[in-house]
């Protein structure tokens, strides 16, 4: 059963005098623990797909299904709620909030869905910058973090929640080849772990290790391709 | 504590500029509406508790000399529940070394310890009651010069002999003319002081109070009559003037009803100006934050949750705008009463803020920033996640779009930076709105107080045409004109001078009572020593001199006195019907009528004149002053005995001291609404600076130098001050034409409206000089950041 449905997924932007049409009628599945890639040109419509599965946007027709619930149907409220406890977000620009610490970006999740109880929730984010091995930087603010720390702090906060699918947008897009391979090894780890991964990515060598590549070329899936040995790097 | 509300603290401390920004606007606000609104409060309280304590009289009578057992009948008599005689002579004297005669009125009690009217109570320098050889000074006399205990007052007699009085202390007066406007000092001395000056040892004034507190003016007026008739016409004894004023007014009333509305006015426009302000301030707030609020809602944060996170952050700002608020308006009002009480003299008993006025400080700091607020809160966390994530700073940052957008567009062969920063100041077309509101309400009402004060200073200008003479001197007593004309004859630079009857006159009703004491003055009808502005009516006229012209005091205290009708005037126990034939603007010198000498002479039976004007060769107040040396020195050679001099200047100084309260005030309150204004224009340039920091990283990473984003800046920075000038311009001549009527209604006198040019272009180089800097100093900082950071920034 897919935990990722997506059927007839429309979007179109106003964008003036011409409606510009990002999404053309998507159908997609995806199955739990499968690391999926998207991949195609910018301006394909790669990251408004994602923005469809994560509830960020709302398509124009069409369904989304996330994990049996329709997420096409919710409410801003609602879909809050229900992302922070499914979808883990990851961001090519990191969105670390500046004003807090990287353990305090980590537990804010955890706040806001109130999924652990209290005295569980530091333990569990020390837990997860040790998996993303920032321990050592924990009471430190963004800002003191390279990119790739803070891209490792994103994804300690992604999971914060334990969601079953983690989303993520160009996640290397903002690193070196060096911090970038650490940090796809980090996604290949989870998936390890039978979480779904969502990646969107430009770099074809990463798109030739995920288990799934989709190309996206003019708001449509043109060609997919499922390798059966995962590269670890 | 929460991660949610570590940020919140967070962003307070990190974004200290921002916060200090913030906090700054609502303090401003608070002190402003808490000034305005608790000095108001606390100006009339104590102002009331002052003169009811003081125990008002209901009537005072000006009388001939009368002994002691009159005085202790008056307490006898039914209706009276006190009675207090004194003695009042006025004097000339000069003080230590100063080379100038001027005037005094000292007053005697038989027990210093035991005013039962119109109290007069010690101050806290000096000494109280005075010894013989002392005298205590109304405290209002330290408005005029600096007199000090231990200053030697030498004083003339009738004779010309002098008596040198010590000064031993101050005391308080609430019911006599403050020194400042009279144009004369008051001073307390014992009665064998005032022996030793050549008075009588027997009373000239009797105040009386009431038994009925609540009685109205026309019941007072009766029982005033009727006391006078059995206390002092049975007896012989001459009164001349009875003054019966409106139950627990003051003679200051019409100011503090002028400044009160100014108060309340003024006050009720910073609460608007503290609103937009922080609409403002808390719109950028949320701006800056629209891709927090983007990130927070992706991983989980609701609408609800983060809309009580910033309503507790604007909380927090509140809170601490109270905190600094409260004590700064508390001792901002201290500050303003105290210079209200210097100038009004009244004694500041508590500087209590009535709790509804702090509740109206702390909603200002609380509430108004909370619904101010709201909108931009609710927009800002309902945004969806896309468009929050996308968002580059401000909302809705297209620019072409627009007429506006498309004119500036066309607009060529402007240097790059002039041009980039005039389409900088479109670019977001709501916060311009905003911005400008704020600094247009502040720009129009600085520049509406500016104009309200220049019609004051022309009205004083206009009114200063009525003296067409240099000196004027008053005598004590009637005298023979054609003495005192001779008296003069030969000083030295006298071009002409006139003799004029000064008398009090009372209006009598058809009922029998009387009102309140007018001056009447008589003069030749076709005098050019007075040039009177009429309102209504005609002048005086030789051919046809039966008539009486009143000024507009008169006009207003007296419903009975209409061109058109005729009254009868009480004047030195006589009475006689007059004829209304017109109206002048009267000079703040309280009601007066004017009629033809002779006339006067007949009606009084021809007791001689009071009054001697000279017109000199020159009119300056140097010119004016040794002018009246020589006529003083030739009078008092001449065994004439002057009770008060004045100059022309100054009795256009005593104008200006009187309506100089109100330019006082004014500029004061638009003082404050300028730092409203400025603080305001500072605040909203930094933060549009601050939202244009990733811009400034684009423009360094594209090869600008420091030198030019300054001027993009400052010209943004000018150009929205230019825009406000502009605006507010236009708004401040209907809100200062509003101001000038409300003003006329209180004081019940018209005053000559003047646009202030000199106003609106002072405020032109003000607004440009400091929006220039208000956003220089953000764009250094600005651009001081890494062309990284500026990039990345949120």
């Amino acid at each position: 059963m897919p935990v990722v449905s997506l059927r007839g997924l429309m979007k179109v932007y106003d964008t003036g005098e011409v409606p510009f049409t990002a999404l053309k009628g998507v159908d997609l599945d995806v199955y739990p623990g499968e690391f999926v890639g998207l991949i195609g040109k910018s301006g394909s419509g790669k990251t408004t797909l994602i923005n469809m599965i994560t509830g960020i946007d709302h398509p124009t027709s069409g369904e989304v299904i996330v994990g049996g619930t329709p997420v096409h149907a919710l409410g801003e409220n609602a879909l809050a709620k229900w992302r922070g406890r499914t979808i883990g977000v990851v961001f090519q620009f990191f969105q670390l909030l500046p004003t807090l610490t990287v353990l305090e970006n980590v537990l804010l999740p955890m706040d806001f869905c109130s999924t652990y109880p209290l005295r569980e929730r530091v333990p569990r984010a020390m837990d997860l910058l040790e998996q993303v091995e920032l321990a050592d930087q924990a009471h430190k603010l963004p800002a003191a973090l390279s990119g790739g720390q803070q891209q490792r702090a994103a994804i300690a906060r992604a999971l914060a929640n334990d969601p079953p699918i983690i989303v993520a947008d160009e996640p290397t897009g903002n690193l070196d080849s060096k911090t970038a391979e650490a940090v796809f090894g980090m996604f290949e780890r989870l998936v390890e772990q039978h979480k779904t991964i969502i990646m969107v990515t430009h770099d074809n060598d990463l798109a030739g290790r995920v288990r799934r590549a989709l190309h996206v070329a003019d708001g449509e899936i043109v060609e997919e391709r499922i390798h059966r040995e995962r590269h670890t790097g | 504590m929460r991660p949610r509300w570590r940020k919140v603290v967070r962003d307070l401390s990190s974004h200290w500029f921002r916060t200090v920004l913030v906090v700054l606007s609502i303090v401003i606000g608070i002190f402003a509406v808490g000034v305005m609104l608790g000095g108001r409060e606390i100006l009339l309280r104590e102002f009331d508790a002052d003169h009811a304590a003081s125990i008002p009289a209901n009537v005072t009578y000006r009388t001939d000399d009368f002994g002691e057992d009159l005085a202790a009948r008056a307490s006898e008599e039914p209706g009276v529940s006190a009675a207090q005689a004194r003695r009042s002579a006025t004097f000339r004297y000069r003080w230590d070394d100063v080379e100038e005669n001027r005037t005094i009125s000292l007053e005697a009690f038989r027990d210093f310890e035991d005013i039962s009217v119109s109290r007069v109570v010690a101050a806290d320098n000096g000494v109280w009651p005075p010894a013989p050889g002392e005298v205590v000074l109304e405290a209002s006399a330290l408005q005029v010069a600096e007199y000090a205990v231990g200053d030697v007052l030498s004083v003339e007699r009738a004779d010309g002999e002098t008596v040198e009085l010590t000064v031993a202390g101050f005391a308080h007066d609430i019911n006599s003319m403050p020194a400042q406007f009279a144009g004369y000092e008051t001073g307390y001395i014992s009665f064998g002081t005032m022996a030793s000056l050549g008075e009588a040892d027997r009373y000239n004034r009797l105040s009386l109070t009431f038994a009925d507190d609540g009685i109205s003016w026309a019941a007072a007026s009766r029982l005033a009559i009727d006391l006078r008739e059995r206390l002092f016409e049975s007896d012989g004894v001459r009164v001349y003037h009875t003054d019966v004023p409106e139950p627990g007014s003051h003679f200051l009333g019409d100011i503090f009803s002028a400044l009160s509305l100014l108060l309340v006015a003024l006050g009720g426009l910073s609460l608007g100006l503290s609103a937009f302000l922080v609409i403002n301030t808390v719109s950028s707030l949320m701006a800056q934050q629209v891709r927090q609020v983007g990130i927070m809602k992706s991983i989980g944060g609701s609408a609800g949750q983060l809309e009580w996170l910033y309503v507790v952050m604007v909380g927090i700002y509140g809170a601490l705008a109270v905190a600094i608020g409260l004590p700064a308006t508390a001792a901002g009002t201290r500050w303003f009463t105290d210079f209200a009480a210097e100038i009004l003299n009244f004694r500041v008993a508590s500087y209590a803020t009535p709790a509804w006025v702090i509740a109206v400080e702390v909603a200002v700091g609380l509430a108004v920033p909370l619904l101010a607020a709201a909108v931009p809160i609710r927009r800002g966390t309902r945004m969806s996640v896309v468009t929050a994530l996308n968002a580059t700073g401000v909302g809705g940052k297209h620019f072409g779009h627009t007429v506006v957008d498309r004119v500036l567009g066309m607009i060529r062969g402007l240097p790059r930076p002039v041009a980039l920063s005039l389409r900088n100041t479109f670019l977001r077309k709501g916060r311009l709105a905003l911005t400008l509101s704020t600094l247009v309400l502040a720009s129009g009402v600085v520049m509406a107080v500016w104009s309200v004060q220049a019609s004051i200073e022309r009205t004083i200008s206009d009114l200063e045409t009525w003296w067409n003479y240099d000196v004027e001197v008053d005598f004590a007593v009637p005298l023979d004109a054609a003495s005192v004309a001779v008296a003069i004859e030969d000083v030295d630079g006298v071009v002409a001078s006139e003799t004029w009857p000064v008398f009090g006159a009372t209006v009598v009703h058809a009922d029998g009572s009387e009102n309140e004491s007018f001056v009447i003055v008589g003069l030749d009808p076709e005098t050019d020593f007075v040039g009177p502005t009429l309102v209504e009516g005609r002048w005086l006229t030789a051919e046809d001199p039966d008539g009486i012209v009143i000024n507009t005091d008169a006009h207003d205290s007296e419903s009975s006195l209409a061109v058109g009708g005729s009254v009868t005037l009480r004047v030195l126990g006589q009475e006689r019907s007059w004829p209304v034939v017109g109206v002048v603007r009267g000079q703040m010198g309280g009601p007066a009528i004017y009629c033809s000498a002779g006339l006067l002479a007949e009606a009084t039976r021809a007791p001689g004149v009071t009054r001697l004007l000279v017109r000199g060769a020159d009119s300056d107040a140097e010119a004016e002053r040794a002018l009246l040396a020589d006529v003083e020195e030739r009078l008092s050679d001449a065994g004439l005995r002057a009770s008060a001099t004045r100059t022309r200047a100054d009795l256009a100084g005593q104008l200006r001291e009187w309506l100089g309260i109100l330019v006082a005030f004014l500029v004061l309150m638009a003082a404050l609404i300028a730092t409203v204004g400025v603080i305001g224009l500072t605040g909203t340039m930094s933060i549009n600076v601050m939202e244009s920091t990733r811009e400034i990283g684009v423009m360094r990473a594209t090869g600008a130098q420091h030198g030019a984003i300054y001027r993009i800046y400052v010209t943004e920075g000018a150009t929205i001050g230019a825009i406000a000038w502009f605006l507010g311009a236009l708004a401040s001549y209907p809100l200062s034409v509003a101001l000038v009527r409300a003003l006329e209604g209180a004081i019940g006198m018209p005053l000559t409206y003047s646009f202030s040019w000199s106003g609106v272009l002072t405020w032109l180089v003000l607004m440009l000089a400091i929006s220039a800097a208000a956003s220089l100093a953000p764009a250094f900082r600005a651009s001081r950041v890494s062309v990284r950071d500026a990039i990345a920034y949120e």
